[in-house]
């Protein structure tokens, strides 16, 4: 059978399609046609000509198979040294044998493929670092899971993901009119709270357009009003889009790169029509590496740059203690053994490695802090990034890569883990729902809020 | 016979081994894409340079980088290796003297005695790469017979070299054969893996200037190797 | 008084008796109860999987699964249904307390009866985030919460006599006006209630007598200047000042006057970071209380 109902090489464009898939629980029935699903060789082929240059080409040809990449990859570490997980030979089996074969590859290949993409590899780069030539196999996998998506080959959840970005550019259900409501609850919520606190929303030329996660909105708003929180004690003249709020992109863990694209300009267009000075996004890891360091490159902007400046929230955050416009109790600091997830997506991918250990010495009690082995760009993925933590179908193999932190986080003997990524949240939560090592983790937000020190005017009447 | 391979073949050889080092190096930088390889080259010239200059020099550093320092067994074995191969084909007295001949100048010489030392080193080192290969799952997985074709092509001219030097048997057999395998080995460069003796600076280049730009390079942050 | 009712339910045994406070007070006052179920709580990141709160098992959420539920809970409580209670049931998926809260700002309820957690470990893959549901639900509620923790405190009959415990706080002046209008349109008996703390604030030291009698004059004036003053005519009440530890002093005077009803304001806005089990007066009281307690916020 060549294209199924569910499974097929046409991108989800409607909501009604939406609605379909997600109908098929757990993607049953299409997995159940993926089994069946024709390979386009011809159409793979001419996309390997046009978009696989020099360097791909060059990493595949020149690998000297000396298999010093095996011991950066953490899948590799945690599948008892599986030889069949070292980052060389999952890619070459691969993506080098597609291309050595000219495209001419089978069903059964592309399977084979799309669970070495999606479940052997979560493209956190960290191999790269680690080879002589400077083959990075993180970015090859980025690349084959463009393949795969376009011939179809994608797990379930991810095509829906990419789906929800072409209907509703969000991730996730989330409309306009609701992003803008779900926050107006919020501050009101808080207000009493923190009187004046308040949501500019569309704001023209404000310092600071901020920019989301659409989980935030849907599962756990309190980040929303945690964000407002801290732009209203830090004094800072904010505002948030109502549209080209959403900073994610699952379409770039799907190789969707089309969605990616049509995802980031309407963030880029946010920043056009409201002409903030700077954009601040959520603590997400990918979603900062989808909008600000390879959301440019999809958009076709030559400075590789996006329309205004734009910044993690760790660097707004630090900024904004290191010049006093927050204040921190020092009663209220952290006093637990507490450790930092670095997130690949901006600490390995945008050099932020040592902002948040910045924010950690104004936040923490001296002699509180420990620091993860390997750390910054060395360290390892929490074990569920590239979309790994979502992925049904590849749950168990999931699970064991979390094996990895687990450790890490064990041999620092922290009982609180701070993880400014989304992702890496959840995969330090599961890891604990998991293996239940008796540790707490946070966000940066509401551990900054929880020792806030309010200027008078800001406190609220008693 | 003498005179054919050192004059014809010798001089086919070496043109079409630099001739195919410079066009598959400009074809290498030619391919690079700004929008598909996602990193702006052209845009930030000197933090790329910077960032592919600082590539390569780390990883040349015996234990400059984590990924060496991580390894020290392979390290060892690797730059012995690779030291002595670039360092006696371009600085052997003999060699140079060849060169004085053929085209009218030559490379400053090293002591017999430390090309001996460093040619024992690339053979006894290459045991060990091939050791390493056999005995390690992780390096055997990868490994198939173009593997040990690039590693009889590099190693050739260095056994045959040292046969001839110690004279085993007949001097001139294996000095021509000394000399053959060295032509082959300077065909094989721009066509097969052994490319990787140009395209390794093009490559870490690349990956330097990723990183010297997109990956941090913008935002201040020197990557740690 | 209560037009609407907003009863947030685990549909288990463990809300069963806030069940029977919901129906019983619903039915006669002819209030709509909508009845509010939360499922599961999101997990694996951004897929479409819930961790089922009653099964504890991973299920992929769907349309069909959710009406399901929505036909169990609608079995489970076919009897008080069969009563003509006017009720309406809702099924969600989300964090329940984000859940429950979301569905008071929509529907506006005048008071949100929580039932009891399916267990400890409720929110167990939320726990990071500090703070019990109930907790969290008091803190932000729009409207007074109604707990029921202990089945003897679930209610049987009518409100005739209803105890309002106050630490004169501006949150208890608010409490205070929802516990007269609720007598004032039931024609119940108020019992005005301050507990003079003699635990905590003298660590160690006892106060002495002449003190405490003193500061239990001065509660009574307080409780007539800021609340009797304003009942006007309303003469069924009676005031009472105790000295003792607060949560144990209201538990008791709640029994010896066989109130059917405790109103208190819910002071503290801070989260406790160890969940469920906590020291404050409020969830002290409900704890230990041999009737429905009121919490009431702003």
């Amino acid at each position: 059978m060549p294209e199924g109902i569910f499974c097929n090489k046409k991108p989800i464009e409607t909501q009604e399609e939406l609605t379909a898939l997600l109908g098929d629980t757990s993607g049953a029935q299409y997995y159940k046609e993926m089994k069946e699903l024709d390979v386009d060789t011809k159409l793979l082929w001419t996309t390997i000509q046009n978009t696989c240059k020099s360097r791909i080409r060059t990493w595949l040809e020149i690998c000297a198979h000396c298999g010093m990449c095996a011991d950066s990859c953490f899948l590799y570490l945690v599948n008892d040294r599986d030889p069949k997980q070292v980052p060389a030979y999952k890619i070459q089996s691969t993506l080098g044998e597609i291309v050595k074969r000219k495209g001419n590859v089978d069903n059964q290949f592309m399977l084979m493929a799309m669970e070495t993409a999606w479940a052997k590899c979560t493209c956190c780069n960290r191999c790269g670092m680690y080879c002589p030539h400077g083959i990075d196999m993180g970015i090859m996998f980025g690349y084959l899971r463009g393949l795969l998506y376009q011939q179809g080959f994608v797990p379930w959840e991810l095509k829906i993901g990419a789906g929800m970005h072409r209907v509703f550019r969000a991730q996730m259900d989330v409309s306009e009119e609701e992003f803008v409501e779900t926050f107006q609850w919020m501050v009101e919520e808080n207000e009493d709270e923190y009187p004046g606190l308040t949501v500019p929303v569309d704001v023209e030329n404000a310092d600071i357009m901020y920019t989301v996660n659409a989980r935030e909105v849907k599962h756990y708003p309190e980040d929303l009003a945690e964000a407002a929180i801290l732009f209203h004690a830090a004094g800072e003249n904010w505002t948030i889009p109502s549209q080209g709020w959403e900073q994610t992109s699952l379409a770039m863990f799907a190789g969707d790169w089309a969605a990616c694209k049509m995802q980031v300009e309407n963030v880029y267009a946010a920043m056009e029509r409201l002409k903030p000075k700077r954009m601040v996004g959520t603590e997400c890891g990918h979603a900062h590496r989808a909008t600000v360091v390879e959301g440019p490159y999809w958009a076709g902007r030559k400075d590789g740059k996006p329309p205004v400046e734009s910044i993690h929230y760790i660097e707004w955050l630090a900024e904004a203690l290191r010049e006093g416009k927050l204040k921190i109790d020092p009663e209220r600091r952290i006093k637990v053994p507490v450790t930092l997830q670095d997130s690949c997506n901006y600490v390995r991918n945008h050099g932020l490695r040592d902002v948040a250990r910045e924010i950690l010495s104004y936040i923490v009690e001296p002699g509180y802090y420990r620091e993860m082995s390997p750390n910054r760009e060395h360290n390892f993925c929490c074990g569920g990034g590239g979309g790994f933590n979502g992925i049904g179908l590849f749950r168990p193999q999931r699970n064991k890569g979390l094996i990895t932190k687990r450790d890490q986080i064990l041999a620092t003997g922290a009982e609180l883990v701070i993880a400014p990524c989304h992702n890496c949240w959840d995969a330090i939560r599961d890891l604990e729902e998991e293996f239940e090592i008796g540790i707490k983790w946070s966000f940066l937000k509401p551990l900054v809020v929880s020792m806030l020190e309010l200027p008078d005017h800001m406190k609220p009447e008693e | 016979m003498y005179e054919f391979i050192t004059g014809f073949m010798f001089w086919l050889a070496l043109g079409v081994c630099l001739t195919g080092m410079i066009v598959r190096t400009i074809l290498y930088f030619r391919g690079l894409q700004w929008n598909l390889d996602r990193v702006a080259y052209k845009a930030y010239p000197v933090e790329g340079f910077k960032g592919a200059i600082r590539s390569i020099y780390k990883w040349i550093m015996p234990f400059g980088t984590h990924g060496w320092r991580k390894q020290p067994f392979m390290t060892v074995i690797f730059f012995s290796f690779h030291i002595g191969a670039v360092c006696v084909p371009l600085f052997l007295l003999a060699h140079n003297l060849f060169l004085k001949e053929k085209l009218g100048f030559s490379f400053v010489s090293i002591n017999g005695g430390v090309a001996d030392f460093l040619t024992w080193l690339v053979v006894i080192s290459t045991i060990f790469i091939i050791l390493r290969r056999l005995a390690l799952p992780e390096v055997r997985i990868l490994t198939n017979w173009y593997d040990y074709l690039i590693i009889f092509i590099s190693i050739t001219p260095f056994i045959t070299g040292l046969m001839a030097r110690y004279e085993v048997g007949s001097y001139s057999f294996w000095l021509l054969a000394h000399i053959i395998s060295g032509e082959i080995l300077l065909f094989a460069i721009p066509f097969t893996k052994l490319s990787h003796v140009f395209l390794f600076f093009a490559s870490r280049a690349q990956l330097g200037m990723d990183y010297g730009i997109k990956r941090g390079g913008l935002k201040g942050t020197v990557m740690d190797w | 008084m209560f037009k609407k009712i907003l009863f947030a339910t685990s549909a288990t045994e463990a809300s069963d008796h806030a069940a029977r406070v919901a129906f019983n007070m619903a039915g006669p006052l002819g209030a709509h109860l909508d009845l509010f179920h939360v499922l599961g709580v999101p997990t694996r990141g951004f897929s479409q999987v819930v961790l089922d709160v009653k099964t504890k098992e991973e299920v992929a959420v769907d349309a069909d699964y959710i009406s399901w539920v929505e036909e169990e809970v609608k079995n489970y409580y076919a009897n008080q249904l069969a009563t003509g209670v006017d009720c309406s049931i809702k099924v969600a998926v989300g964090v329940p307390h984000r859940e429950i809260l979301r569905q008071a700002r929509e529907i506006e309820p005048d008071l949100i009866i929580l039932g009891g957690t399916t267990g400890a470990d409720e929110d167990s893959v939320y726990k990071s985030s500090t703070g019990s549901t109930l907790q969290r639900v008091a803190k932000a509620s729009p409207c007074p919460i109604l707990v029921v923790n202990r089945p003897a405190a679930s209610f049987w009959g009518g409100l005739s006599n209803i105890v309002f415990g106050t630490d004169f706080s501006k949150a208890s002046d608010k409490a205070f006006e929802f516990a007269l209008n609720i007598v004032t349109s039931l024609n119940c008996e108020l019992h005005i209630f301050h507990a003079l703390d003699i635990s905590s604030k003298n660590m160690g030291m006892s106060m002495q007598q002449d003190e405490i009698d003193h500061k239990i004059r001065e509660a009574y004036r307080m409780i007539r200047s800021k609340y009797v003053s304003k009942m006007k005519d309303y003469k069924n009440y009676s005031m009472n000042v105790w000295e003792g530890i607060p949560y144990i002093e209201i538990v008791k005077y709640t029994r010896e006057k066989q109130a059917d009803l405790i109103i208190m304001a819910h002071n503290s806005r801070k989260l406790d970071a160890d969940g469920p089990k906590i020291g404050s007066n409020m969830e002290q009281v409900i704890m230990r209380a041999n009737c429905p307690v009121i919490s009431v916020n702003r």
